[in-house]
This record gives C-alpha cells, structure tokens and sequence, in this order.
C-alpha cells in the first residue's frame, strides 16, 4: 500500500451547494501533497471528509488503506489533524492539552507526559508549556497545535491551511518542522494553503483546487513549465540589439522588452542560461545585466482558471 | 480497542470531566452569578411572602425561608448548568470540537465528560446553599441521609439541564442559541411548586405546575427538607431528575450524530 490517501470520485453537497465536485487524489507514502486553491474551493470540505468529520455524498476515499466511512474509528486512529485556525481551547495550559490529547489516543501516564515533554520540546515550547493557550501567539499555538496532531506519530498527517494569518518568520518555522518530521519519520502530509510560495516551498506535489475541482496536478517544476518557457531579459548596448536578437531567435521566441534590453522566451528552461550567455560572449557582446523570471505558481493557477490567486481577497471559509 | 471497551469509555470521560472541571474553576464568571442570584432571590422572597405559610391550606412547614431551600438550590444549579452547552458551542466555534471528534474516540463519553463540571458545581452549590439556608434560619430535617440525597438530585439535574443545552449547541453550534435557551428553565421553575404550593393558587397555574417534572422533583425534595428522610421522597426527587438526564442526554447524542452528517 504505498498511497495512504485516496479519494476517487469525492463529492460534498451542502444543499444546492456543490463544494466539492468529484475529486480524485493520489497521495504517496512520504510525500508533502500541496492542496492549492483560494477561499471557498473546497479545500477544507474535503480535508474534513478525508479526516472523518463529515459525511462524503459520493465517491470514496481511503487513508491508510481504510475507509473513511466505513471504517472511520481505524481512520482516527492512525491520522493526525491541524486544522483551520488552530483549534485548541484558550483555558488550557500546552501541557495539559497535550496530556488530554494523549488519553484520547490511548497513551497514559508516564509515557503520555514523556511524549508530551518531547513534543514541547521540538515545537520550541518548552518554556511556555504551563502558560495558558490564551496567552499564546499565533505562531505559538499553530505550533502547540502541530504538536497535539503528532502525540500518536500518525502515518498521515492533515494540515489545513496551517500558516494562515502567520507572520512569515512564523510560517518559516513551521515549514520547518514539517520538513523535518516528513524527512525524519517519513509522514505523508496533505497541507491545504492559500499561499502561493507555500506550496512551492514544501509540496513535493500539488493538486490545484477551483470550485470543488481539481484543475491542475503535479509537481511544481513541472506544472510551471507547462505553463510556458521562463522569459530571459538581458541589457544589452542597444546598438547591437538586432547583432544579439538574431543570435537569440535560436533559443526562443522574442518577447517584448524595455528599449535598452533584449528579451526571449528561453527553451528549456533555465538550464540553457549559460550557452546563452556564451553564444553572446563569442561575438563580444557585452551582457550588463541579467533577469530570469520563471512562470510560477501564480501563472499555472491563472492559465487553468483565468483568475489570479495571489492577492485575492479573501472571502467565507476555504 | 478502538474507543469503544468500558476501560478507554472511562479514560476519555475521566479526562473530558478533568477539564471540564478545570473550565469552571478557571471561568468564576460562569458560574459566580449562579451563586449569587438564587440567595438573592430567596432573600427577598422570604423577606417579601414571609407569610404567606399562615394561608389556611399551606403546607405544614416551620418558615417560608425552609419552604424555599429546594426552589433556591434547584434554581442555583440551573443557573449554572447551561454552561456545558456554552462549552460545547465554543468548542464548535473555535474548533476544537473537531479535533476531539477526529480522535479515536467514542462520542458518549465526550457528551458524558462534559457533564463533569456542571456536576461537581452543583454539588458545591447544593452544600453551599444548604449550609447558608440552614445557618439563616432555615431546618433540614432529612438529615445527612437527606442531604446526600438533594446533592443527587442536583448533580443529575444539573447534568439533564447541561446535557439540554448541549443538545442545543450541537443543533446550533452556536452560543448566542445556547443563551437564548436559558430563560426555558427559569421558566420552568417558576412554573413549578418552587415558590408557592400550586394547590393553593388553583387555575392555569395549577394545571400546569402539576404536569411540569420540575414540580414533581421540588416536591420530592422538599419532604427530605420538610418532613424528613424518606426513601420514597428521595426515589422520586431521584428518578425524575434521572429521566430527565436520559431524555436530554439522548437528545444531545442525536444532535451529536445528526452533525457529524451535516
């Protein structure tokens, strides 16, 4: 069983509403799945179907090779869940939510409190452990809660938009931690997120979601280079532009640029950089400045839905 | 074992109850009211319709303020009680809710451990009163025996109306619900024999005091506090606070199932 999530045909209806419209997702063991997408495509509707708490209207999925409908007791047991918002009681200290989040799962007593101290410990919350949750940072507590999601070390771990509203050096230091726990223990992560730059920097593989369905699917290189050729602006002496175009029609198409530079659409990607620049050094043309801007997330999410993700404002719950 | 052997029911009830308990003690403003008001009212009461033991017909009791001592404790703990149902809709706002839902965990033992701080606060509530009631010149003639028996009717009680409220969060997932609820067990109370012996009022009001449980259970009670011991009293001030914690408990577990499918 090497795919611990799948979901095959997975449809929600609230009402007239179609949330979620007939999504497919193939998660291998050990990867970071990135579920991209803006407010209200049904990124969370579908975390919650995957992780039991709601009722799927059709299709099916598996986590870890079980059911979530028919078997959703073994489900809870081997999924661990963050989600939206950090959802932990402000009345509790760390320590004691961690305490409680054990019992749930079986763990008792001494071994409950160790695992507890070394949970702490790796989310930086040693020394904040016997404050109350109300008294906690953003960061903080989408850190304790992070931690309460691993008290059982789950196989597959759901993170639900985990970094919203985070400052970025809070975002970084969560990126972190999952980095570290999928490299160390191998845990499949499915991360829902709004951002852009998140899914880039953490998902090995990133579906995009729009109105209840999945739009694009891959690995981000990839899904950017489908998008089109990155485009290379160079600053040449502008009296040897039509010398340096007609050597660079053979690496791409132009596009068009600044009067005091040169621009293609490279083929190949960036990888062509540096023969570029040679072909111009052998006839001496002199390259002052360089810029490459590679499609990014950004583009990919635009050429499937006509729309840009980046900046958009933010309405109703994902 | 999955959530669902007597030994983890117990586990998760026990550490649900364990903060639910922590919950009140750390929130006084959900409870301190609570204290407050019931002695407040009984104060003025007692202080207002004195009396009104000399109408032919009353009950044989040494004061109005004993009279009072069921209506002032059962009064306390459901002011308290909805508290449980404000927990639980704040858990569903916050989400917290969800991640107890998304442990291996079965569901009455969530709904049962919730129960745990109302229970425990209206048992303070009931010895607090007493001891206050009695210290103010009110007899308790049932006793020690009577006495367990009026901390179980009030802990029960204080369960039956926390587990309505829950009932309405769960339905709701809202807390401003939960509070707009309220008022349906003041109301109940007054509509009782809490505060005047409903065979001397006659009318509506004696129709629909005799019909209401929450007559049945003051009455219950105050013979324990009246009279005296009695096993029958206590049986019956018991068992309808029981049924009650049944019926709302078997609704909250409904409104539990019917969201978990929303």
């Amino acid at each position: 069983m090497d795919h611990p999530i799948v979901a095959e045909g997975l449809v929600r209806r609230f009402g007239d509403l179609v949330a979620v419209d007939g999504v497919d997702l193939h998660v291998a063991r050990g990867e970071i799945f990135g579920f991209l997408g803006p407010n209200g495509a049904g990124k969370s509707t579908t975390v919650r179907m995957l992780t039991t708490l709601l009722s799927l209207s059709a299709g099916s999925a598996t986590v870890a090779g079980y059911d979530v409908e028919r078997e959703p007791h073994i489900v809870r047991r081997v999924i661990g869940v963050a989600l939206q918002e950090a959802a932990i009681d402000p009345i509790m200290t760390g320590r004691e939510l961690l305490k409680l989040q054990s019992v749930l799962h079986g763990i008792k007593g001494r071994v409950a409190s160790d695992r507890g101290d070394e949970l702490l410990e790796r989310v930086g919350l040693t020394a904040a452990a016997d404050r109350r949750v109300g008294t906690y940072s953003g960061g903080m507590k989408r850190r304790l809660d992070l931690a309460l999601s691993l008290v059982h070390e789950p196989e597959v771990l759901f993170l639900d938009e985990p970094t919203t509203g985070l400052d970025p050096t809070s975002r970084q230091a969560l990126w972190e931690e999952v980095r570290r726990l999928n490299d160390e223990f191998g845990t499949t992560v499915l991360l829902t997120t709004q951002y852009l730059e998140e899914a880039d920097q953490l998902a090995g593989r990133i579906a995009i979601i729009d109105g209840g369905v999945i739009v694009r699917e891959g690995e981000p290189d990839q899904l950017k280079s489908e998008v089109g050729s990155p485009t290379l602006r160079l600053d040449i002496d502008p009296s040897r532009h039509d010398e340096a175009r007609a050597i660079l029609s053979q690496y791409g198409e132009s596009r068009p640029a600044r009067s005091e530079r040169v621009a293609i659409g490279l083929e190949g990607g960036a990888a062509r950089v540096a023969e570029v620049v040679r072909s111009l050094d052998e006839t001496s043309i002199e390259v002052t400045h360089m810029e490459l801007d590679a499609p990014s997330l950004d583009d990919v999410f635009a050429e499937a839905t006509g729309r840009r993700l980046e900046g958009a404002a933010e309405t109703g719950a994902g | 074992m999955h959530g669902t052997g007597v030994a983890s029911w117990i586990a998760h009830a026990g550490v649900m109850a364990r903060r639910s308990v922590r919950g009140v003690v750390r929130q006084p403003q959900l409870w301190a009211p609570s204290l407050v008001f019931p002695l407040f009212f009984c104060a003025v009461s007692a202080a207002a319709f004195g009396r009104t033991t000399n109408l032919p017909g009353f009950p044989e009791v040494d004061s109005f303020l004993t009279f009072l001592v069921p209506a002032t404790i059962m009064q306390g703990v459901m002011f308290g009680a909805t508290s449980a149902g404000t927990e639980q809709a704040i858990d569903m706002e916050n989400g917290f809710n969800d991640r107890l839902l998304a442990a291996p965990v079965a569901r009455v033992p969530l709904l049962l451990g919730r129960l745990g701080g109302i229970m425990v606060l209206s048992v303070v509530q009931t010895l607090l009163f007493t001891a206050v009631l009695v210290i103010a010149g009110a007899s308790f003639a049932g006793g020690v025996a009577g006495l367990v028996a009026m901390v179980a009717v009030s802990a029960l009680m204080g369960a039956a109306v926390g587990a309505f409220s829950m009932a309405i969060a769960l339905k709701t997932g809202s807390v401003e619900a939960v509070n707009g609820f309220f008022p349906i067990f003041f109301a109940l109370v007054f509509l009782s024999s809490a505060f005047f012996p409903p065979e001397l009022s006659g009318g509506w009001f004696e129709s629909v005091a005799s019909v209401n449980p929450v007559t049945w259970m003051i009455d219950g009670t105050r013979d324990l506090v009246v009279q005296g011991w009695s096993l029958q009293a206590a049986f019956r001030a018991v068992g309808v606070a029981a049924s009650l914690l049944v019926l709302f408990l078997s609704l909250a577990l409904r409104a539990l199932r019917s969201s978990l499918r929303s």
